[in-house]
């Protein structure tokens, strides 16, 4: 498949490298040439220098016969621009934008992108994205890592197993036996930096950091049994206003259960624009790193720290300060996915990686079959993919023991209708089902040959 | 017309003030009044022929400072217009002296309308009439000098809102003012304004007149609402024919001084928010709802004293006399309820003088007709207070609303803090010159915050015992008209004019 990625940003990039491991070509158009020479050095894409909604730059990105491009450009408006351009000159089929601004977002106004309008076809928003996941994270704080699947009814939880945990040393066989009613299944072990998917004799060793797929009914009950307590959250320190930290506080604010957040900006009109977003969160404007700010935002007793301003030093920095000031939980947003294996030795519970989350959200639209949604784990070392099985796929009328998995691949959930089943062995796969897999990213294309049916299909 | 007013304001104001003198004139003719119609005609005829031929003379005057020139010609107006109508008053009125004759006018004029001839019978309708008339042309200089003459200097509460230094004009602004000057300001403002203005007057008369009142009745209530001067022809409000109607229509028409969103053509109104959402309007509604609140429920408990509690009619009238007077105060009209005083019969209490004095200093909206602190000023310190006392909890916290909220938090409240200061100062002077001459410290209380504020009949409700003005020496007069005009222009509008730049040649 042939794509145009306009603006070699962090998603930009991120994207590109997603889509050109899984060989399609890639044609990467920014104005600033130094981005470009970035993505052409470091992944198997071309570039292109100039600016992404003209025309004749497009022309040489080649959309004259490309199947597909992504504005996510910094400016709402060059990526609209860059779609209609793309739709009425080039006629490209898939166009997907990114756009931050709220007005644009407003689902009011989502009538603009329909085919006669403005044709955009997915319009993808990474602050809100991303604030979406910092919200999992805090409603399962004693876990380092959330994601919700089929429409909100089954979640996948990443636990750290700690030496008190009481189902140490156990085989998997053996828990699914002692706990036969739990809808929980653990789809992901990493062990000493190397993840995969367990078999049935695996046992589990603290230290352990397990990926648990499980239904959201059973979602306390999974996390006590493997030695987690939830805690209320109450009192919140968000440090950094941007977009994110706004949305956040926004999502906090229109809560029913009373959470007070207090956030931290260090720029002032920043803080001013935040302070205006917001009705009853208290804005500070200083620096997250000053002691005095932290202890005046009442870090001493807040439940939980969300470090998310542009800068992952300073976000990690904040979260190990807070942690040492006697705040429970620390949530880190961290871009830089080399930085992730700090999280432990810092004590950072938790960390949110934009990429990961935008990046999902892209590929989700990009991947064949019936793909509804996608989560990137680790270092893009696996995938959870949520799919309804097509009555053209293998899988289709397949008893699970009798489908042919890869390795790498496990299955999390079933969904019949709205109810969410635990896959057993005699579980039947019908038309129309949608099943979550767990798979290591070697067994992507294998996966997506089990899910496809035809390009068509988007 | 342009011509005309580009002549120097004073000459414009001289010529339409002596061109008003028709009516009475024309009022006392019809009733074969003629001792009182004669001086008005004359004066007509005269001061108009003096105004054409100033005007004249004056036509190719070209000030230094077309803004500057203007706000000199605003407080000249006040100094120079009540004499130039109080020359035919005191010719009428033949047993008065010419200070009386000046100080009605100077209270007329400022919409103040506290008045010295408290007999009814003492002056003649078309009398009455004239000081009517006056206050409403008074009200009408007043809402045309603030978006035509202070606004575009940032003065006459757009200081609390633009944050720029009171006085000055804005950054550029010369380039436009230069291509389109006061006069062209004038002439649109006075097309939007005026028929507003005398349409609304237009319709209150008519519907007081079927809520009963007599036509000369109606007719200066309608004025004096509008004009906030709350002059009548010696029958007060509270003995209106209409009764309770009349009252609530006067009641609809004064809260059109609560906020300058009323009029067309206002000065820096936030057309997004909702009318309801206008701070001064808050601000009133929430004094609205206090201040009757409060006094209803001390004459409840009167009444639960005197065990007529449940006296349903009672209460309601208590509650009512309690609104409209609260809302005539605040616009500093200074119209009395018929159910004010009858509260008393219920509850065997006082109805307390105070509390008028203290919503007549608040005052109404900015760019309106009423006078005192504004409830714009009012807002911004409150504001500003409450901000503070979140810094004391959180002391590098932002405070949110949007950037203009914060600039009146912050520049606005620190200009209502200044303009504040300088009011309070204001009284103490007057209030220091007042006792000086030898009345007593709570008559020169009530005098001064009557005169400074322009709500003049503050000056007999909220004392013990009812002020007479004509009782008032020559000097008491002088000093109070002073307070007056000091009251209506607001005072940071004189310092701008007074600043020592502006004498430096």
């Amino acid at each position: 498949m042939k794509v145009i990625i306009c603006g070699a940003g962090q998603v930009g990039w991120q994207i590109a490298r997603h889509l050109s491991g899984e060989n399609n070509d890639v044609t990467v158009v920014d104005f600033n040439a130094d981005l470009v020479r970035r993505a052409t050095d470091t992944l198997d894409v071309q570039g292109i220098v100039g600016f992404a909604s003209y025309p004749d730059v497009l022309a040489r990105a080649g959309a004259r016969d490309a199947d597909m491009i992504i504005a996510a450009t910094h400016s709402d408006e060059v990526n609209m621009v860059t779609c209609q351009v793309a739709h009425s000159v080039f006629s490209i089929p898939r166009k997907i934008a990114r756009l931050r601004a709220q007005s644009y977002l407003d689902a009011i106004y989502a009538d603009l992108y329909r085919r006669d309008h403005m044709p955009i076809d997915v319009v993808i928003s990474p602050e809100k994205e991303v604030a979406e996941a910092a919200l999992q994270r805090l409603a399962a704080p004693a876990t380092f890592d959330t994601e919700s699947f089929m429409g909100g009814k089954a979640q996948l939880l990443g636990i750290v197993l700690d030496s008190d945990c009481p189902v140490l040393n156990t085989s998997l066989r053996q828990l699914s036996e002692l706990f036969s009613t739990l809808r929980a299944i653990v789809v992901g072990v990493r062990r000493d930096e190397r993840l995969f998917a367990p078999n049935a004799g695996d046992q589990l060793f603290a230290g352990d950091r397990i990926y648990v797929f499980s239904h959201t009914e059973d979602l306390n009950r999974t996390l006590e049994i493997f030695g987690k307590t939830t805690r209320k959250q109450e009192r919140i320190v968000i440090v950094g206003g941007g977009n994110v930290g706004l949305a956040v506080a926004r999502a906090l604010e229109a809560r029913t259960e009373r959470m007070r957040a207090k956030i931290i900006e260090k720029s002032r009109p920043r803080a001013e624009k935040a302070a205006d977003g917001l009705e009853r969160t208290i804005v500070l404007n200083g620096d997250g790193m000053d002691m005095d700010v932290l202890l005046e935002a009442g870090i001493d007793r807040a439940d939980a720290v969300l470090a998310v301003t542009d800068d992952d030093k300073t976000n990690l920095l904040v979260a190990v300060r807070a942690k040492q000031a006697g705040c429970h939980m620390a949530i880190a947003l961290v871009n830089d996915p080399t930085l992730v294996p700090l999280m432990a030795a810092l004590d950072i519970d938790a960390f949110i990686n934009p990429r990961a989350t935008t990046v999902s959200s892209i590929l989700r639209h990009i991947r064949h079959g019936r793909v509804r949604a996608i989560y990137s784990i680790g270092d893009a070392e696996a995938e959870m993919i949520e799919a309804q099985v097509l009555s053209t796929s293998p899988l289709a009328g397949k008893l699970i023991r009798d489908t042919e998995f890869p390795e790498g691949v496990l299955v999390g959930a079933v969904m019949k209708g709205d109810k969410v089943f635990k896959p057993t062995g005699d579980l039947r796969m019908e038309e129309g089902d949608v099943i979550a897999l767990f798979c290591m990213a070697k067994d992507v294309p294998e996966v997506e040959r089990l899910l496809q049916v035809s390009v068509d299909f988007f | 017309m342009r011509r005309i007013l580009e002549l120097p304001l004073l000459v414009v104001l001289s010529g339409v003030g002596s061109l008003a003198m028709l009516l009475p004139a024309a009022h006392a003719a019809a009733f074969s009044n003629f001792v009182v119609a004669r001086p008005f005609f004359y004066g007509a005829i005269m001061f108009f022929l003096l105004s054409v031929l100033v005007g004249i003379a004056t036509s190719n005057f070209r000030p230094r400072l077309v803004a500057r020139s203007q706000l000199a010609a605003l407080v000249g107006a006040y100094i120079w217009l009540p004499i130039l109508f109080a020359i035919p008053f005191d010719q009428a009125v033949k047993d008065t002296t010419f200070t009386n004759a000046w100080f009605e006018m100077v209270s007329s004029f400022t919409t103040t309308g506290v008045t010295q001839y408290d007999t009814p019978a003492r002056l003649s309708p078309s009398l009455h009439l004239w000081r009517a008339l006056v206050g409403w042309l008074g009200g009408f200089f007043v809402l045309m000098s603030a978006v035509a003459i202070l606004a575009p200097l940032n003065l006459g509460g757009v200081e609390v809102l633009s944050g720029r230094v009171p006085g000055r004009g804005a950054k550029g602004a010369a380039q436009i003012t230069h291509a389109a000057g006061p006069a062209d300001r004038m002439i649109r403002h006075s097309i939007t304004l005026f028929p507003a203005y005398f349409g609304l007057t237009l319709v209150l008369w008519v519907l007081l007149l079927m809520a009963g009142e007599t036509g000369m009745t109606a007719f200066c209530y309608a004025l004096s609402t509008l004009s906030t001067s709350g002059i009548t022809n010696g029958q007060p409000m509270s003995t209106a024919a209409g009764g309770l109607l009349s009252e609530v229509l006067v009641f609809v028409f004064m809260s059109l001084a609560l906020t300058r969103r009323s009029m067309p053509g206002a000065v820096l109104t936030d057309r997004n928010r909702p009318i309801f959402d206008d701070h001064e309007v808050r601000l009133a509604a929430f004094f609205l709802i206090l201040v009757p609140g409060l006094l209803f429920l001390r004459h409840w408990l009167g009444a639960l004293a005197a065990d007529d509690v449940l006296n349903v009619r009672a209460a309601f009238n208590a509650l009512w006399g309690g609104l409209f007077t609260t809302m005539s105060f605040l616009t500093t009209t200074g119209f009395e309820s018929a159910d004010w005083q009858d509260a008393r019969q219920w509850s065997g209490l006082n109805s307390p003088g105070l509390v008028l004095v203290g919503l007549a200093m608040m005052g109404g909206g900015v760019a309106t007709t009423a006078g005192g602190l504004k409830l714009l000023r009012v807002y911004a310190l409150a504001r500003h207070g409450e901000r503070e006392m979140e810094r004391l909890v959180h002391p590098t916290s932002i405070g949110g609303g949007g950037d203009s909220e914060r600039q009146l938090r912050q520049g606005g409240a620190y200009v209502a803090w200044i303009f504040f200061m300088l009011y309070a100062m204001t009284f103490a002077i007057v209030v220091a010159a007042l006792s000086l001459r030898g009345l007593g410290f709570e008559q020169s209380l009530v005098l001064t915050v009557a005169a400074v504020t322009t709500t003049g009949p503050l000056a007999v409700m909220a004392s013990e015992v009812p002020l007479r003005m004509i009782e008032l020496s020559l000097s008491e007069k002088l000093i109070l008209g002073g307070a007056m005009v000091v009251g209506r222009v607001e005072i940071l509008a004189i310092l701008a004019l007074l600043s020592p730049g502006v004498w430096r040649r």
